[in-house]
């Protein structure tokens, strides 16, 4: 596994630790992170303070902790709507008063839980230092900022200011105690009542955005007009905190911008020609020895993972399966009488076994859809992959489950005869998708996977993999899904990265399949019938999907990696 | 027919002096003690929407049926009501293999001047519909609904109850009274906690006069609960962090595993009965993380003791173990 790759599976793994903790402390229970943000179903909870935003490469376990605990108190303790309506209309006043109730929240700690205060002061003393560290207190604003975040939290919480900046404070503090001296007292005060704690925030942070401004006029830096809410924030304790645009490029997560045609409000997603879009059998664009060939080899690499079938067929059961009762057992020594066997009694009255009891058996009443990006990248992956799906539909098939996997590419690369259209039309703007869907069914339901071997051989076909479409491959998938009767219906969306055309995003603009695919997902997250999992291929897939999983195809297989894949079913 | 059936409350007992509850409500109550009626727990604590409730109940012919999660307290509460009002009670506990010969009673062979006879056994309907008895039947949401079709009529106001087998029909005695608890309020098994949970018919819910909900407490009454009957935890020397009490993180544990449930992150959740469990494994082995693995988080799922590990780690300042460090 590659570096990066470490890295964002270490984060997903921090991530959703901290997001079960928020959800248990502040009992809402709709809170997940995408993308690296605290959402609340589909919508991104504000930034409010720079030290709930951890750095996965530079802090541990304690400082997402830290950042859970201070989110989820501050779900908790604070009234957004009141904190709205009150929050002053200037940017950067907003920004420290955003802070400010932040602090009133951290002070709040509930009984009974000694860790949570200290969560939170570590967070607090290593976000200080690091800010020190890094020599944002040289300036005098950034001293300014420093000094009025120590001593309005040590205020409010009552806890001591960090220890090894004590003596930096102490010019700055004295000269603003004349002036926020009453400020800062009202602050620990009213701490259990948000509006009257209000009132003196919104003083300290007017006099301080005066004091910045002043700062900011002395040294000619001028200020944007219409600064948006995070970037005030940034503006402000840009000074202090490192800023996160740097960050995002290191990493693998994509990170979807607005799409400017779906913004617009406009135009719903469309398609410019669904004349050339294919559903194709995996077999069909084949030659029937290339098939064969493919297939051999993936037995050969099936049988090198030497991959205990029976073990995994158990613990699949074990996951999906619920009991049901199925049909009478016979010849049993009490339960209810069984009249075949009356005779029996008549014929041999010292016959015991007489009796009939309601028969108890596991039953998986689930289908398992595994729907595959089959764009250029994932051919780097395409042997594991294959390895593992044929696998999986061959248990999932003993376990009694329902499976399906398909797979989605494009018939052509850069629009194919889709674009040729739009040229020969005139290229009108804004076409909507420009090239040729194709999907394929590798395995469907009702094929046993015995039929489906060749088939799924087709996963190693290298000319399929092309370019990638995944909003619409998801609605395909999720409605074949829809139309079964099991009770449980699993889409596991395997893919490497964003949806990428290049023809339509020339035509359209960058974001427009992205976002495509966001709307889809989410549509299909609210209505509920089928369970949709996203599963990165080394790639944190949060901000498409409510739920995802980082999984690493590039080592050796194991058993490891179908736990991984099993516990991802079993959730769903 | 026994004593038991003579038997008539003479008493009025005051609900605030008896159940500490601030009412003026006056609830008739037995003068002497039958073998059936429950032994008093001093220690036990009321709730007082739920013990107004069964109250109601004793002194009204109200049928009451208490629903709420597992190790809530569901049935000790009607029977402590019960032990305080010296109210004979009978806890009958159903399951999907009670029948309704088992309930309304069968012909039995039995000996008889040395003879063999068939001769008719009440089962336990009639038998305590002739009593002044409290008959709870626990895990009412575990009976098979078709049976429990056989106290309909009862339920009924001035139900009677017919004998079919032997032609007779029973008149309740006056101070007969009937309570049920159960898990769930007659929809089955929604949420997977409960297993064998049926769904009932609602023709038959709808005849519960009053349907009592108890579920979490406040986590003040439930550290209270918890003290009284483990006394010992009161100890300063077992305290989670210094100037705070053990059973505070101890309970405060138990609200987030309840939080973490509703949520979806966690498959079991601590009831108090758990958290009682708990504290009497601190007893023993002199250490709550220790006790807690014990107790609670060795019935998780493997995938999700990190979550449960955080949980602790919130309450107790402290890692659940070593290896929890390690994510």
């Amino acid at each position: 596994m590659t570096d990066v790759q470490l890295r964002t599976r270490r984060r997903q793994r921090l991530e959703e630790l901290g997001a079960a903790s928020i959800r248990a402390l502040s009992g809402e229970r709709d809170l997940h992170f995408r993308g690296h943000r605290l959402h609340r179903g589909r919508e991104a909870l504000p930034w409010w303070a720079p030290h709930l935003h951890p750095d996965a490469d530079e802090d541990d376990l304690e400082a997402f902790r830290g950042a859970a605990d201070g989110l989820a108190l501050r779900l908790a303790r604070s009234d957004a709507a009141l904190h709205r309506r009150l929050a002053p209309a200037d940017a950067v006043q907003r920004a420290f008063f955003d802070l400010l109730e932040q602090f009133r929240a951290e002070s709040l700690v509930p009984e009974g839980m000694p860790g949570v205060r200290r969560n939170l002061h570590k967070r607090h003393a290593d976000w200080s230092l690091a800010a020190y560290h890094a020599g944002y207190t040289d300036s005098s604003a950034g001293l300014l900022v420093y000094t009025v975040a120590q001593v309005c939290r040590a205020r409010v919480t009552g806890e001591p200011v960090v220890e090894e900046t004590e003596d930096l404070l102490e010019a700055t503090r004295a000269a603003l105690a004349p002036a926020l001296g009453t400020a800062l007292a009202g602050l620990r005060r009213e701490r259990h009542d948000q509006a009257a704690y209000a009132v003196h925030a919104c003083a300290i942070a007017r006099h301080v955005a005066a004091l910045l401004a002043a700062e900011g006029a002395a040294s000619g830096t001028p200020r944007p007009a219409d600064l948006s809410e995070r970037d005030a924030a940034r503006s402000v304790f840009g000074l202090i905190v490192e800023d996160e645009g740097d960050t995002e490029g290191r990493e693998a997560v994509v990170t979807g911008g607005h799409a400017r045609v779906l913004e617009a409000g406009a135009t719903p997603y469309r398609v410019f020609t669904d004349a050339y879009d294919r559903l194709a059998p995996a077999t069909a664009p084949a030659r029937r020895g290339e098939l064969e060939a493919l297939r051999d080899r993936l037995d050969r690499l099936v049988a090198a993972e030497g991959v205990n079938l029976p073990r995994l067929v158990r613990e699949l059961q074990a996951a999906l399966a619920v009991p049901r009762v199925d049909g009478w057992e016979g010849g049993r020594e009490e339960g209810r009488i069984d009249g075949r066997r009356l005779a029996q009694l008549v014929a041999s009255p010292a016959e015991r076994r007489l009796f009939r009891a309601e028969r108890v058996e596991p039953h998986a009443d689930a289908a398992v859809t595994f729907l595959v990006d089959c764009s250029g990248s994932m051919k780097a992956h395409a042997e594991t992959l294959a390895v593992l799906l044929d696998v999986l539909a061959r248990a999932l098939e003993q376990a009694g489950a329902a499976c399906e996997v398909l797979g989605f590419t494009t018939g052509a690369w850069s629009g194919g005869r889709a674009q040729r259209d739009w040229l020969r039309a005139g290229r009108p703007p804004q076409p909507g998708r420009l090239n040729e869907a194709l999907h394929i069914v590798f395995k469907d339901a009702a094929t046993p996977w015995r039929r489906a071997r060749t088939a799924l051989a087709a996963l190693l076909k290298a000319d399929l993999f092309r370019e990638g479409i995944d909003g619409e491959a998801v609605d395909w998938a999720a409605a074949r899904l829809g139309v079964r009767d099991e009770a449980r219906k699993l889409l596991l969306v395997v893919s490497d990265g964003a949806p990428m055309d290049t023809a339509t995003a020339l035509a359209n603009d960058p974001q427009y399949l992205d976002r495509h695919l966001r709307d889809v997902v989410a549509r299909h997250e609210v209505r509920g019938a089928v369970a949709i999992q996203g599963v990165g291929v080394g790639l944190d897939l949060s901000p498409w999907y409510r739920r995802s999983h980082v999984l690493d195809l590039g080592g050796a297989i194991g058993h490891a990696m179908f736990r991984e894949v099993l516990r991802l079913i079993a959730r769903g | 027919m026994s004593d038991l059936a003579a038997l008539r409350p003479e008493r009025a007992v005051g609900v605030r002096e008896t159940f500490g509850i601030d009412s003026d409500l006056v609830v008739p109550a037995f003068a002497e003690r039958d073998d059936h009626v429950p032994e008093v727990d001093a220690a036990y604590r009321f709730n007082a929407d739920v013990t107004l409730a069964i109250l109601a109940g004793f002194a009204r012919d109200r049928s009451v049926m208490v629903q709420g999660l597992h190790g809530t307290g569901k049935s000790t509460h009607v029977e402590q009501v019960a032990a305080r009002l010296n109210w004979p009670c009978i806890r009958v506990n159903l399951d999907g293999h009670i029948s309704r010969l088992d309930l309304v009673g069968k012909d039995a062979v039995v000996l008889r001047e040395g003879r063999q006879v068939t001769e008719f056994q009440e089962g336990i309907v009639p038998w305590a519909l002739q009593r002044p008895v409290a008959l709870v039947f626990d895990e009412y949401d575990a009976g098979r609904p078709d049976v429990m079709f056989v106290i309909q009529r009862v339920l009924e106001r001035d139900g009677r109850f017919t004998l079919l087998d032997q032609n007779r029909v029973l008149t309740p005695h006056p101070w007969f009274r009937l309570f049920a608890t159960a898990n769930t309020v007659g929809l089955g098994n929604l949420n997977g906690l409960y297993h064998g949970a049926q769904r009932l018919n609602h023709a038959q819910i709808d005849r519960w006069n009053i349907v009592a909900t108890l579920n979490y407490l406040h986590p003040q009454e439930e550290a209270a609960i918890v003290l009284a009957r483990v006394p010992a935890l009161a100890d300063a020397t077992l305290a989670a962090t210094p100037g705070t009490r053990l059973v505070d993180a101890m309970v405060a544990v138990a609200g987030l595993t309840r939080n973490g449930f509703a949520a979806g992150d966690l498959s079991t959740l601590m009831s108090p009965r758990t958290v009682i469990s708990w504290a009497e494994n601190v007893e023993i082995f002199r250490d709550p993380a220790l006790a807690f693995r014990l107790a609670f988080a060795n019935k998780c799922d493997d995938a999700e003791r990190p979550v449960v590990a955080e949980y602790f780690q919130r309450c107790f300042d402290r890692e659940l173990d070593a290896a929890g460090a390690a994510h």
